[in-house]
Parts: structure tokens; sequence; C-alpha cells
């Protein structure tokens, strides 16, 4: 069976493999179609082209440039830190998915407004609490899920009524913005990066203070430590998972505890952002989980488990925020964000149906 | 008999069937004729091409060669609805059913009796109790969800919907393989009854024992081809299992001297409610032992509870004299025990992730800094070093395993246990669904590994592997020891141990008492 | 268990009509959502005193209505295996054409409710044929929908609100032309949707073959049942209900529609559905219980509100119920899965 020692042995895989040499346009084809990555580089170059172009034609109400595309990452920040969030439980399989991050967003928002706007506790002991805050709310989904077997999408909308209803009532439905909260919106204000700063437009700093630091954390947790290794076993197969003595539950569980922290990191973010905690920051309209699942799966995270990837991911969010940026040009007043919702939904059906086609055809995208 | 026409038309007539899978001769001659209301057992060791054949009597499958005769006319069977529309049943070993409907709905599901729009629950309730009373089972039982049946249960209504469409042919597979001695009484009962009404019944089985109390006659299989068909009357266990096996001679082996030794692993009177008990074993440090039994005689169960799946019941455990209860595959991986799980898609492969990954996984507390720092550097020389070792094919180990052939992924899979150099190492069908070049590597390998001091425990349903690898093979028959061998058994005592032969059993020492 | 005993049994079973040859009326889950119900009701009545009156359980039962109506056909889904969280989108679609066609092109009410009703069952088909030929998980597909017919809605809304709702859709349930016996024209229409769904689910072939599905799709495949067009009835019947509970909605509002209208739905409802004990793994569940699931989300929504607790309060419980609802169906699973 074994004749050439590089060729896979199985027949069904090297007849996958196009044994008999395809020519370039097909393996580029199929390289689009499996790498996400690519495919994703290739939509982002297509759309600062097609904005660009349109803006040097006069048809956009404001200028498609640098200095637009880099004030608008902030609102990519938040989307992008809970897109990683829903990348860590959906890779730990079993359906993972939390419906609630949005609501855990708005109660340690709460929770931080409250403890620094009201009570005046240090920034950093309140970012702190509103980090275990989230922690602990993501542990409540965790317990649930990963050590009841309860289903992670019936359990997580159940937790995003009940957080959601929570950040509600903390404050009788009223947002605070004291000065200390007021404060806080240099967070966000735009910087000049040094050395480089003339020849690059500033950026939001929040995209550095916050955006960049968990994409490392992130990304090195999944790619350089055992718990990485051990989240993707167990989202790939979790009956091998549990053979080669992997704890599956301790596992799964720290992954909602972790969307949780990161929740509670946006949510610190988000209200320096409007220099207000709101109780409705992560679920006021289609609330923020929704956009966050969109860009994770658009990311190639699959819901099935086992497969995702920080830079996907945030090539993703990257493409929505532009691609909302020059939505948001294209029309006048109101009706940017109408388009916004069609391109998101589009979106999201083409990845899907691109993502069950690739798995049927080529095995998945990796 | 069976194979000579008394004037009765068969019921089937199999001539000259032959199939090949791509390379695979899974079938290359095959001869079969069922009387009607007869039993008539098909027996045969693993890859002897008894599934090949029901799969093609079924419809799923079809053959490349012969002719079919169904009642004495010349049948296709191109698919299983031409199969249905002869009348011919196939009981998988598995029910597939649907636990949140009722037994009557089961049955029926699919081709309901109607009266108007709605369901003639009536009409149905009347067939099913009909059919239900024809197997034994109370009327009651018609009504209730089939998730609450026992699997006994749910296999009698799994032969009631394949009867309801008024079979000619039922072909049981295996079905005793899941029940108790109780449960496989009642189940020869509901035999019995159908034959009586005409039925003909093809029964599968490995306990050559239970063929005795129940077939009429026996087609033998062998290699891919019928040996022949024998009436059971003038048989008995083990000439039957001559048959199976072959006049072929067991290979020589220099038999290995394993140095005398305190056992590394003991088992005693080791059990575990409802699946086996009272086992006995004895493992020294450079010894192969084998359990040998056929499916569903605890041999699986018995691995699987050394490793900490399922704790045991009653008895002891012992690692080089010290009494140990593993609770825990990674209880079991921490006291030094490794296994190689029977089911390689399910149980041991991580399919889209690569060889490396799937090599060092269970094993990142030894390939870390500080114990959550992944050392890559470590884990590609280990994931080179065992690739080399255990000759995988690859390009390299970065390679995905489901890219890999069966025989080179469970070398990975292998691979993944050898990582700390366990103590203890068990094998579960160690190669199954393997390729027969990879057998043999695989075979060398564990004999390397004993030589280098492991004590290993291969648990296998493979009868020439039990004889190929084992010092010391013990066999396993309604969940205990109940014989030993020693190097140079031959296959006919072996496998007539397993499959149930009463006194004329193994003429060697007899082995631990029940 | 011989031949002979076969008879008597058979024939005294057949004699007591309704002989138990299909599941009971009511489940014990739907027995516990009632005595929860009752108590509630109880406790409620003893705490607020105009509970317990028609002026109070009135409004109560009009509340409820469309969370039910849309609660049946996702309890088809649900059965199935699937889900559709686009309802509330769907809702805005089918509110805003109806009530334009309402005031601005005064159609008459039936032909605009026939319209909403056909909207809803082709937004339906969308997920339908979507989820069931594009195999794609449902949560998936029915959150990209979800933006897309939200698009639809506001782009129809023109990103103001309609005014001047006419009066003749109080036929549906508010003041006095929209009763009967005291009861809500909208509640009655919705009993009787539900009991035909319900007939359904439980009668006919093509029913119990929805139960067969979500037990395991594929098997239900190989026994011959057409799951790719069971698949998209569900999400059908689902859409067009919505048109219907759109039309419900609207009667208990306002004379405005503004943009609101849908919003949080698809929660409301699923929650109704998984109270009611509809196993979100698929394969089990009623309408009768979606129906008493949607009424206690809405007595304790209610129930918050003249306690005069915060109103938002009323999530809270209802999420408490929901993970309860659940847990009950993995422990009933995980106790049959021991018995054997």
């Amino acid at each position: 069976m074994t004749t050439t020692a590089p060729s896979p042995s199985n027949p069904a895989e090297a007849a996958d493999n196009g044994g008999d040499a395809p020519g370039p346009l097909l393996r580029a084809w199929r390289a689009i179609l499996t790498r996400r990555e690519l495919l994703l580089v290739i939509l982002l170059v297509v759309v600062l082209v097609w904005m660009t172009a349109l803006s040097y034609g006069g048809y956009l109400t404001g200028p498609y440039d640098p200095d637009y595309l880099a004030t608008s990452l902030v609102d990519a920040v938040p989307l992008a830190m809970l897109a990683l969030a829903e990348l860590l439980v959906i890779v730990s399989g079993r359906g993972g998915i939390d419906l609630s991050i949005g609501s855990i967003v708005s109660l340690t928002g709460m929770v931080f407004g409250i403890v620094h706007g009201l009570w005046g506790w240090p920034v950093a002991a309140a970012i702190l609490l509103a980090v275990l805050v989230g922690g602990l709310l993501g542990a409540v989904n965790g317990v649930l899920i990963a050590w009841l077997g309860f289903p992670a999408l019936i359990t997580t909308l159940a937790t995003y009524y009940a957080y959601r209803s929570l950040a509600l009532v903390i404050n009788a439905q009223k947002p605070i913005s004291t000065p200390n909260i007021q404060s806080l919106y240099s967070l966000t204000g735009a910087v000049g990066i040094p050395v480089i700063g003339h020849d690059i437009p500033n950026v939001p700093l929040g995209v550095f203070t916050f955006l960049v630091p968990t994409v490392v954390v992130v990304w090195l947790l999944l790619q350089r430590t055992t718990y990485g290794r051990r989240l993707f076993a167990i989202g790939t197969n979790d009956v091998a998972a549990t053979w080669s003595g992997v704890p599956v539950a301790r596992t799964r569980l720290l992954a909602y505890v972790l969307a949780g922290v990161l929740a509670g990191v946006v949510a610190v973010y988000v209200t320096g952002q409007f220099a207000s905690a709101r109780p409705d920051a992560g679920t006021s309209g289609n609330g923020l989980a929704l956009p966050a699942i969109t860009i994770a799966v658009l990311g190639g995270v699959a819901i099935t488990g086992g497969i995702g990837r920080v830079s996907g991911v945030l090539l993703a969010a990257v493409l929505i925020t532009w691609l909302d940026a020059g939505i948001l040009l294209m029309f006048e007043g109101n009706d940017g964000t109408q388009f916004q919702l069609l391109a998101l939904g589009a979106v999201l059906v083409f990845c899907a149906l691109l993502n069950s086609f690739t798995t049927r055809r080529y095995g998945g995208t990796r | 008999m069976a194979d000579g026409p008394d004037g009765v038309t068969p019921r089937l007539t199999m001539h000259g069937i032959a199939k090949r899978y791509g390379a695979v001769r899974a079938i290359r001659h095959a001869d079969i004729e069922v009387a009607p209301g007869s039993v008539h057992a098909l027996v045969g060791e693993n890859g002897a091409g008894k599934s090949t054949l029901i799969k093609i009597l079924s419809g799923a499958v079809t053959s490349d060669a012969g002719t079919i005769t169904f009642d004495g006319d010349p049948v296709q069977i191109a698919g299983t609805t031409d199969a249905i529309a002869l009348g011919i049943a196939t009981v998988y070993q598995e029910p597939a059913l649907f636990a949140e409907l009722t037994v009557s709905e089961n049955i029926f599901l699919g081709r309901e009796l109607r009266s108007g729009p709605r369901i003639d629950w009536a009409a149905q309730h009347a067939k099913v109790v009909e059919l239900l009373d024809l197997l034994g089972v109370p009327a009651r039982d018609a009504t209730v969800p089939v998730g609450t049946l026992s699997i006994a249960e749910q296999q009698q209504v799994s032969i009631a919907k394949a009867l309801a469409g008024d079979a000619k042919l039922l072909i049981l597979d295996e079905p005793s393989a899941i029940l108790t001695d109780s449960e496989i009484d009642v189940l020869f009962g509901v035999i019995r009854r159908l034959t009586e009404s005409g039925v003909a019944v093809v029964y599968i089985s490995h306990r050559l024992d239970e063929l005795f109390r129940i077939a009429d006659a026996v087609t033998v299989m062998r290699d891919g081809a019928t040996v022949g068909t024998y009436p059971l009357a003038g048989l008995s266990v083990r000439e039957i299992a001559e048959l199976m096996v072959g006049g072929i001679l067991n290979e020589d082996r220099p038999a290995r001297t394993v140095a005398d030794a305190p056992p590394r692993l003991e088992l005693e009177s080791l059990g575990l409610a409802g699946k086996f008990h009272d086992v006995d074993v004895a493992v020294r440090p450079g010894e192969i032992v084998g359990l040998y039994g056929l499916v569903g005689s605890g041999v699986a169960e018995i691995a699987n509870t050394v490793y900490g799946i399922e704790p045991a019941t009653s008895g002891e455990i012992r690692l080089s004299g010290k009494a140990v209860r593993p609770t825990s595959p990674r209880h079991a991986q921490r006291l030094g025990i490794a296994l190689l799980p029977a089911d390689r898609k399910r149980q041991g492969m991580f399919a889209f992730q690569p060889i490396a990954f799937n090599i060092s996984i269970g094993h990142l507390g030894v390939l870390s800094k500080f114990a959550f720092w992944v050392d890559r550097a470590g884990e590609r020389r280990v994931a080179r070093e065992l690739i080399e070792r255990l000759a995988v094919r690859t390009p390299s180990e970065r390679q995905p395993i489901g890219a890999l052939s069966g025989g080179n992924s469970q070398k990975v899979v292998l691979a993944r246990q050898l990582v700390e150099r366990p103590d203890v190492l068990v094998l579960a069908e160690p190669t199954q669904g393997v390729d027969v070049g990879a057998k043999e590597e695989i075979h060398r390998i564990i004999d390397a590994l004993a030589a280098e001091g492991t004590a290993v425990l291969v648990a296998t349903s493979d009868l020439p592997e039990a004889l190929r690898i084992a010092d010391r093979l013990l066999v396993v028959r309604g969940g205990t020891t109940i014989a030993e061998f020693g190097r140079g058994a031959s296959q006919v005592d072996v496998l007539a141990a397993a499959a149930g032969a009463g006194e004329e059993a193994a003429p060697d020492e007899s082995g631990v008492t029940a | 268990m011989t031949a002979t005993s076969t008879p008597p049994p058979t024939r005294g079973a057949k004699r007591a009509r309704g002989p138990r040859v299909i599941a009971p009326l009511v489940s014990g889950q739907e027995v516990v959502l009632l005595a929860v119900i009752a108590v509630l009701w109880l406790v409620l009545g003893f705490a607020t005193p105009a509970f317990l009156t028609a002026g109070s359980l009135r409004p109560l039962l009009i509340e409820v209505a469309p969370i039910a109506l849309i609660g049946v056909g996702m309890t088809l889904v649900i059965v199935a295996a699937g889900i559709d969280v686009s309802v509330g989108s769907q809702m805005m679609v089918c509110g805003v054409i109806t009530a334009r066609l309402l005031v601005e092109a005064h159609v008459p009410l039936p032909l605009a409710a026939l319209v909403s009703v056909l909207v809803g069952a082709v937004m339906g088909a969308v997920n339908g044929v979507l989820i069931a030929w594009g195999r794609v998980h449902a949560i998936i597909i029915t959150f990209g929908t979800l933006n897309l017919f939200q698009f639809v809605g506001r782009q129809i809304f023109g990103s103001q609100t309609v005014n001047g709702i006419p009066a003749t859709l109080d036929v549906f349930g508010r003041g006095e032309p929209g009763q009967t016996l005291g009861l809500p024209h909208s509640f009655l229409l919705t009993a009787v949707i539900a009991g035909a769904v319900w007939w359904y689910l439980r009668q006919t072939p093509g029913g119990r073959h929805f139960y067969a599905i979500g037990g395991d799709a594929l098997a239900a495949e190989l026994a011959g049942i057409r799951v790719r067009r069971r698949v998209l009835l569900a999400y059908v019947v689902t859409g067009a209900l919505v048109g219907l509970a759109a039309i419900f909605t609207i009667a208990k509002g306002t004379t405005t529609l503004d943009q609101s209208i849908g919003a949080g739905e698809e929660l409301a409802v699923i929650a109704a559905v998984i109270i009611g004990g509809t196993s979100i793994m698929g394969g089990r569940g009623s309408v009768l219980g979606t129906i008493l699931g949607a009424l206690l989300v809405q007595t304790v929504t209610s129930g918050v509100t003249q306690l005069g607790w915060p109103s938002n309060l009323s999530d809270l419980f209802v999420g408490v119920f929901v993970i309860i609802a659940v847990g009950t169906d993995l422990l009933r699973q995980r106790t049959r899965r021991v018995d054997q």
C-alpha cells in the first residue's frame, strides 16, 4: 500500500489530493477555499480597493482614507476581543458557543462603573474586579456546560437572560458617568506611534492597550501552551482526549472562564469608549455576542470544534470593521447601519455555506 | 439435509458469489443454501467474509459475480429495497431504533398504517401485539418508548421490526454478543417460534457452543470462501473450530525467554458488575500476556478497567505488588499504565491534528517547561524518534494523522503510549483495521517493547494475533478467564475453548477456576 | 406469553376507548408546569389581590399569544433538532409590511394578515432551504438571516415609525369586540392552531417523523423518511406563524409601530419551548408543553411588574427556569441510561 513514502497511503486521500497534479489555477482556487486567511486577505484587498475607488469617485459622504480607517479601528477592538473569546469556547467543541458574552460585558461594566465611578476604587483594583467578575460569570456557564453536560447554546441563552437582567437591575437601569469614568475616555483616544508616527496615521490607543496584548496572549495560549494543546484536543475529539488522559471537563470549563475574563476586559474598554458604564453596553440592539460569533465563523472557526486560528479571527474582525466603515460612508444619515446588517448577515451565511462546502470537498478549512 | 435437496425448494441459494473492495478480495467464492423453516448458522473467523456475504444478501453491497435464487426463482439484489421486497430482513448487532418513539412507532416508522390522514393506531397496535406475542414480549411493551427498554428487549423490537414486513428470511448478525445467558434463552425461544412458522433464519455467531442449541446446519467460511455446509448433528465444537482455522500449522516461533521476576501487573479476582468477574492475570516485566475472547466475552472491558475507564467493582489490581485503583485514564497514566484503545478513530485519533500533536497529547507534562509552556523542540524530537522507531510512513511529523493509512495512524496512536515508557502497556485490539504488512510490523514492535522489559497485556479477539504474540494466552469466556495456554498452543484448542467447547476443551492445563 | 393468551388482553385494550396505544395526553413535565403556574397564580393572587381578576388575566393572555403561537412552530423546529433565532427579525418584517399595508394602502385586515403569513412563510423557507440543503448548522444560518431580515425590515420602515394603526385590529383582543366568553381572540386563535399542530404531531405519520428526525436524522433518512422536506416544513410553518403573531403583536400595541417590534422575541420563544419540556437535543417535546411554558414565562413577567419589582428582573427568573428545564431533561436522560 505504501509504495512511495511521501504520498499518503490512504487511497481516498490520495485521490482527494488529486494525484494527477492539479494545475496552478486549480491549486490556487483550492488554497483560497481551504486557507481561510488567504481568502480574508483577498476580500480585505477587494474591500479597500473598492471603497477607495468609490471615495476618489466622490460617491462617498466622506473620505475613505488611512486616517478614517485608523480611527474606525476603535470599533474593531471590542469586536475582535469578543470574537477571540468565542474562538476559545467554539474550539472547545461539543457545540461550544457563548451567547451570554454581551450580557457579561454589560454586567461587569456596571460592576466596574459602580466600584470605580461611585465608590471611587482605584482603577487598577476596579479593573481587577471586573476581570474577576467576568471570569466568575463565565465559570457559571462553564460549570453547567463542562461539568454537568448542559448544551452550550441553551445554557448561555439562559445566562444571557439572567446576566442582562442583573445588569439592568443593579443600578436601576441608569448608566454611570461620573468624572472618574469620564476620565477613562483617554484610553481610546488616538495616538501617534513613536519613531514612525509621522508616516502613518494615528491609531486609537485602545488598539495597543487592549487589543494587541489580548491577541498576543490568546495566540500564545493557543499555539504555545499545554492548555492550548488540550483545548484543541478536546475540541477535535473529546473521547480520544479522555482516553489520552486530558482533563476534559476542566479544560472546557476554563475556556468559558477565559471568555468571561475577556468580556470583563472588553467591559472596561467599552466603558472608556463611551465615557460611561451603560447597563446595556453589550446587549443593546443585537448585542455584541452575535457580531462576535459572526466574526469567529468568518475567521474560519469551525462550529464543530477543534479548528480555529487567531490570525483568521483578527483578519475577519478588521475586514468587517473596514467594510462597515465604508458602508457607513455610502449612505446619508442612518441608512448605512442598515446595510451593515445586510453585510454582516450575508457574509455569515456565505461563510457558513463555504465552511460546509470545503469540509465536504476538501476535508475542512485549516 | 441442508445441502441435499429433499424435494423441498430451498428458501435461498447463493452460488459462486465473489466480491472485491479495491484490491482486497473480500469473498473469493461462496456457496450457501438455506432451507425454509431452518436455522442456518454462518461461522468463520474475523475477515473470513461473513459480513460481506450478509451485506450482499441484504442489498447493502452488490456482488461482483455469482447467482442468487430465492424460493427457486433467480433474483437480483441491487439495493436494500430489493432485499426487503423479497422478504429478506436483517437485524444488525446494534439496534438502530428511536429512543423517544414507542415500540409500535418504531416498528412502523416510514410505513405507517393510516386511516385518513392519521395513523391507524389500533391497526398498528393489533399487528404489533401479534408480532410481540410471536416473540414472547408482553403486549404492554408496545406502547412504551424504546429508550426505556433493555438492550435485549430493543433487539427483540428490531426483530419484530424486521418481521413486520412479512420476512421469509431473517438474518441475525451476532445477536448473542450483547446478551446475557438468560436473554439468549429468550432469543432462542423466539427463533424457534419463527422457524415453526416457516421463516428461515441465517444466524451468525462466534459462540460455537450455542449453535448446537439452535442451528440445524452450519456453513463455515475461511479466507473469503465457504469451506462447506454441514449438519450440526454430527459435529463437535472442536470440529467446527478445525474447519474454521483450516489445516494451517502455527509457524514455529522461537519461544522468548522471560526472566523470572515478580509480576509487574497482577489482577486478582477482578470484577466489574455485569461485565466480568473473578479475573486473575499476572504479567511479569518483559512478558506478553494475551487475553483472548470473542466479542462480548468481556475482554475489552477488562482492559478498560485496568486503564481506569470504568473502575473495578471487586477484586484488586496490583502494580509491582502494590494495590492500586485507577479511576481515570489520567490516574492510570500517572501509575505507569498505558493503553492503546480498541476503537482507533473514536478513542485514539485527533484526525485533523498533526502527528506530533497526536503523539505528545497526554504527555504534555513532560514535554513542557514550567508545566504550561510546550517544549516544541522536545516534542519534535520525541515525535521524530518514535516515527522512526515505529517506521511510520510520513513525510513529516507535521502531517495530519487523518491523512495516514490505518496501519500508520495506529502506529502513531501506539507511539503516544510510548512517550513516557510505561511500566505496563495494555493493548486493546492492536491491529484492528490494519493491513497485513503493518500488522506484522506492529507485532514486532510489541515484541521489541517486551524485550526492553515492559509488561504487556494484549486484549484481542483476533486468534492468530493472540497466538502470534502472546507468551501466555488466557482465554476469556462468559466474563471470566477459563483456560490458559503457553506458546505453541494450537489454534483449534484455543478457539474451541473460547467458543465454548465443554468437556472437550483445552487438554492443556485448565485455567483459573470461575 | 403463550399464543393462547393473546386475544383477551388485545380485546380488552381495544375495548377501553382510547386504548393506550399512544403516549399519554399529558406528560409528567406538563403536570409539573401546570402545578408551578397554579402555585404562582395563587401566590400572586395573595400578594396582589388584583392579579386573579379578568382585568389582569386578560392582558396576560393577550401578551402570551404571540409567544405561544411562534412557540408552536418552534416546537416543530426544535423537536427536529434545529433552532431558529431569526423569528424576532421575521416578526419585524411581517409587522412593518402589515402595518404599512393597513395604514398606507388601506388593505382590508384579512388580506393584510394573509400577506403577513405568506411573507413569514417565505422567510421560513429561506431558512429551511439553507439549513436542509446547505447542510449548515441551524444556529449559524439563522444568526445570519436574523441580520438579513432585520435589514429588510428596517428598509421597509424607512428609518421611521408607522403611525395610525387602525382600530380594526382590536378584533384580536383589545377591548370588547376582541373577546369571546371573556377570552381574547388572539389567544383563542393560538389555542386552535396549537390544537391542530398538537394533533398533527401526535397523530399523523408526518408529525411522528419529526421526532424520528430529531432522534437521529441519518437513521430516519435510512428508514425512508424525507428528512429535508420535514425540516423545510418546520421552518416554513414557524415563519407563517410568525406572520400571524406579528399581527397579534401590533394589535396589542399602541397606534404607533416602531422598529423595536420583535426585538428579543426569539429568546422568549425559545425559553418557552424549552421550559415546556422540549429537548434542545431534539426528538422530544410537545405543543401543550410549549403553551404552558409560554404561560409560565408571561406569568413571571406580569408577576414581577405587579409586585412592583423592577420589570427587568423577570428575565433573571426566565433564565433560571430555562436552566432548571434543561437540567430536568438531562437528569431524565441520565437516569434512563442507568436503568439499562
